[in-house]
């Protein structure tokens, strides 16, 4: 892919320049209908609507201060009985579009037909913080993104290397934004799809424009990778630390000491896509015979029981698809740093296997993509031991 | 007629202690476990090493009732609705020996609402339950802070008085009187809870089982002064609570604005025990052609779809044997008040056919039966 | 003050034994009525789930009719009672959240041999859900 872009003019702010330039690309009808965050009636949270109406987009914003609903999930359950003949973009966070992803190779969501437009994240607040006020959440949210500043964002947020175009490669287009000042955005194209639509918008320009171009990406390019080598550090001593915090039995146990089952982190995670979760199911909803011998032998147990099994089970289903997005901890009524466990367990799974969750609908999902010659060692110390069994009973 | 069920040829009696509330429930509890009288009992209990956990537990130690021990039964808190964990316990199949189960009154009634619903059985389950102040948020024990929040807990109910900061659903509670229980534990509203402790015994097998209790005999029932004037400051603050629902569609669309479709209200909800959800079937899945369809008449919507349609869709299912217990409130990630909803929803609907879920478990629940001469104001 | 131009889309769910047959013979007899009324048959008006209703209203009906046989005549027996009781329900939860759908949702009885008696009904419908005008939320988009 060359380093072809546009650039976006945003001289009454980046919202504006984007919501412009969908409205734009509907006109010239290189998309029939846009999914969007909007803000809600009462003014206190956002969702996604997919909009025909480009009047409607006026109250969208591309960026909103929270996520109450992952935009993963939202195309999921928008596209999983099959693709909308409609040409939608959807503008997403990064984290969303390697939510939608995983979810089309897991086959809960198909995106033909659907554009995937990502912009530079700066993270979102966790949602329980900007409900309490959300005038001054918003106002909160623009100053820390403006800066650069983590601190206020979701944990999960605060550690994160994915929000932008180059860790985050399976967007059509992208919106970099530039920091310092200037209000520019450039407008980058992650696939062929997304070349075709900057052509149809004309947005490509003159040589000196091109030269302009060029530069300007340049610096974004630079701007990135320096925030990205930063957060990669710093993530990996959140998860050194979380590490400390949960590893071992006793201290697992006291993470999650105070969880009621209510499966929320289940329900709000864009890649938990099952209708009925396993461990909601009569798998295991057992004769009381076996609650009570299980009492018996342990003095007590915690009822409903399985919260353990509930948590590492979850983890060993999705982790593989985990995109660290923290929707998990956001939703958890206690508190509890599911989002950050979680993501620690998912670059640990992920990392196993060399993959990363999201990246390309290219990457097979690695449960099922074997070979006979590999991770030798994983299978060598198990070799091993039964090799010297072997010679024990010859 | 099933074991523990009120019998109307005995005479409840009352018993009063000379130990404070916890430990008289505590010494019950402990020496129902050491007798063998009952197999386990269904109780809340602290978890894990910290001031954070609390959940509900089957003990089988008799220790665990100790004045040490894990065991926490009248901690004013609800992890989980009771009436539904004996539920899930049962479903599987009746119990064959007794397991005792502290829970409060509106535990207790949903319990009885998911009898009539077949989700579960009552055979050998004994209850006890206690007049009841509430419980506080689920979110006053993050960060270990449910000591320290409960702290006027106990004096309030010594003066029959609610706490401020308990739940908004539990002070508008009005059925805060246990009904069906085999023993009942007077508590609000009564004197002295740290060092005595009134219980009435219900039923024969709750006669029984508190045999081992020492104290006096008393007369009257867990109803008096203290009571009534609560009932009143209750009402009053349901008259609010209600009040201040937006009313009107537009009202209902703007609360549940933020509602993100997660469904945790009906998980945590002991009445919706349906092992898949309508709404979470594939009857509730979109075709591609709805949302385009959609689209072209209004020109967007909103993605997931159906969020207002599963919240009226939830108060037709529920809205008959909704019990008020608040888990639904407590469990939303967008704070969104839906206990006072549907308390107010349940309130009307429950007026329209005169019935109470959990008072009584002959009473059938209104949709499940018909008369042929009723209602004539409805149809035309 | 209605809107003259408003044309009232009625969901209506008929049962097949009683109403419907009313219906039909109304329409056979070329009797006049308002074309509002979208007719959908169902064996029974104790086979309408309350789901149906609120799928109705929230997809845009600005009236809502379940019509069936007179009780004591159900084909079925009893269904009708039952979507005596289910409207009863329904009506609560609408007036607890002052919705201002009762007024738009209406159960009532019509025999096979009332024709007549149908077409009454629906004119009425028709009147009120005109004077009512359209429903207030057909361009809602947070539903």
């Amino acid at each position: 892919m060359n380093a072809k872009g546009a650039v976006l003019s945003a001289d009454e702010g980046m919202d504006r320049a984007v919501i412009e330039w969908l409205k734009e690309a509907l006109k010239r009808e290189i998309f029939d209908a846009v999914l969007i965050p909007v803000e809600t009636p009462a003014e206190d949270a956002f969702a996604y609507l997919l909009i025909q109406n480009p009047a409607i987009l006026d109250r969208a914003s591309p960026l909103p201060p929270v996520m109450p609903v992952q935009g993963g999930k939202a195309i999921g359950r928008l596209t999983m009985r099959g693709h909308l003949n409609d040409r939608v973009a959807a503008v997403v966070r990064p984290c969303e579009a390697r939510a939608a992803i995983e979810l089309t190779k897991l086959k809960q969501a198909h995106l033909t037909n659907l554009v995937l437009i990502t912009l530079d994240c700066p993270g979102v607040l966790p949602l329980s913080d900007y409900l309490e006020d959300p005038a001054a959440g918003a106002a909160r949210f623009a100053e820390a993104a403006a800066q650069g500043d983590r601190s206020p964002m979701r944990p999960t947020c605060q550690i994160c290397h994915r929000f932008s175009l180059a860790q985050a490669p399976g967007a059509d287009l992208h919106i970099g934004i530039l920091r310092n000042g200037d209000g520019a955005a450039v407008i980058v194209p992650g696939s062929a799809e997304g070349e075709r639509i900057l052509e149809k918008m004309e947005m490509t320009e003159g040589d000196e424009g091109t030269r302009l171009v060029a530069q300007m990406l340049e610096r974004w390019s630079a701007q990135v990778e320096e925030v990205v080598d930063a957060q990669l550090e710093r993530r990996r001593q959140a998860h050194a630390e979380v590490q400390a915090a949960v590893a071992g039995a006793d201290r697992l146990l006291d993470t999650f000491s105070s969880c009621i089952n209510c499966h929320n982190c289940q329900r709000v995670c864009p890649v938990c896509y099952c209708r009925q979760c396993y461990f909601e199911s009569t798998a295991l909803k057992l004769p009381p015979d076996n609650y009570l011998a299980r009492a018996a032998s342990k003095g007590a147990l915690r009822f409903a029981p399985d919260t353990l099994l509930f948590h590492l089970g979850r983890a060993s289903h999705m982790a593989l698809s985990c995109v660290s997005c923290g929707a998990c901890e956001d939703a958890c009524p206690m508190d509890i740093p599911v989002g950050q466990v979680f993501s620690l367990l998912a670059d640990r799974a992920q990392d196993a296997l060399g993959y990363v969750a999201g990246r390309s609908l290219e990457d097979p999902l690695p449960l099922v993509a074997y070979e006979m010659e590999e991770l030798h060692d994983v299978e060598q110390p198990y070799i091993e031991i039964y090799h010297e069994q072997e010679v024990q009973d010859a | 007629m099933p074991e523990g069920a009120t019998s109307s040829a005995f005479t409840p009696k009352g018993l009063r202690t000379n130990q404070g509330a916890d430990e008289t429930v505590r010494q019950l509890l402990r020496s129902l476990l050491e007798r063998g009288d009952v197999e386990a009992v269904l109780a809340l209990g602290r978890t894990g090493t910290g001031e954070e956990g609390v959940a509900y537990s089957l003990f089988a130690d008799p220790d665990a009732f100790a004045p040490d021990g894990d065991a926490r039964p009248l901690l004013p808190f609800m992890p989980a609705n009771g009436g539904g964990l004996l539920s899930r316990l049962t479903l599987g199949g009746a119990l064959v020996r007794p397991v005792a189960a502290v829970i409060r009154p509106c535990e207790l009634r949903a319990f009885i609402e998911l009898m009539k619903l077949n989700q579960g059985s009552l055979d050998n389950v004994f209850l006890i339950s206690f007049t009841c102040g509430g419980v506080y948020p689920l979110e006053t024990a993050v960060d270990g802070g449910l000591d320290e929040g409960m702290r006027g807990y106990w004096q309030g109910m010594e003066q029959g008085e609610l706490d401020a900061a308990v739940r908004p659903t539990c002070r508008a509670c009005q059925s805060f009187i246990p009904e069906r229980a085999d023993i009942t534990v007077a508590l609000f509203g009564e004197e002295h809870l740290d060092r005595q402790c009134t219980l009435y015994l219900n039923t024969e097998r709750g006669a029984a089982f508190a045999q081992g209790l020492e104290g006096t005999a008393v007369t009257g029932g867990a109803e008096h002064a203290a009571i009534e004037r609560s009932r009143g400051e209750r009402d009053a603050f349901r008259e609010e609570l209600f009040a201040g629902v937006d009313g009107g569609m537009r009202g209902l669309i703007q609360t549940f604005g933020r509602c993100i479709g997660c469904h945790a209200c009906k998980t945590v909800c002991p009445i919706c025990y349906c092992q898949l959800c309508h709404f979470d079937s594939p009857d509730c899945e979109r075709e591609p052609g709805y949302y385009e369809a959609e689209l072209r008449r209004k020109g967007g919507l909103r993605v997931p779809p159906d969020t207002v349609f599963f919240q009226l869709g939830r108060m037709s299912h529920i809205a008959l044997s909704c019990v008020g217990c608040g888990m639904c409130t407590d469990v939303c990630p967008a704070d969104i008040p839906v206990s006072t909803i549907f308390s107010k929803v349940a309130a009307s609907a429950q007026a329209t056919f005169d019935y109470k879920p959990g008072r009584d478990l002959e009473e059938e629940i209104p949709l499940r039966t018909f008369r042929e001469e009723e209602f004539a104001q409805v149809a035309t | 003050m209605a809107d003259q131009t408003f044309s009232p889309t009625i969901v209506g769910f008929l049962c097949n034994w009683c109403t419907y047959a009313a219906a039909d013979s109304a329409g056979v007899a070329r009797m006049k009525m308002p074309p509002s009324v979208m007719v959908v048959r169902v064996m029974c008006s104790g086979r309408v789930d309350p789901l149906f209703v609120l799928t109705a209203f929230l997809r845009g009906a600005d009236g809502v009719l379940i019509s069936g046989c007179w009780p004591g005549q159900c084909h079925y027996k009893t269904g009708n009672l039952q979507a005596r009781r289910r409207t009863a329900l329904l009506t609560s939860i609408f007036d607890a959240l002052e919705l201002g759908m009762s007024e738009r949702f209406r159960l009532s009885w019509v025999s096979s041999s009332e024709a007549p008696r149908f077409v009454r009904v629906v004119k009425a419908f028709d009147r009120e859900i005109t004077d009512l005008g359209p429903s207030p939320i057909q361009d809602e988009l947070f539903l």
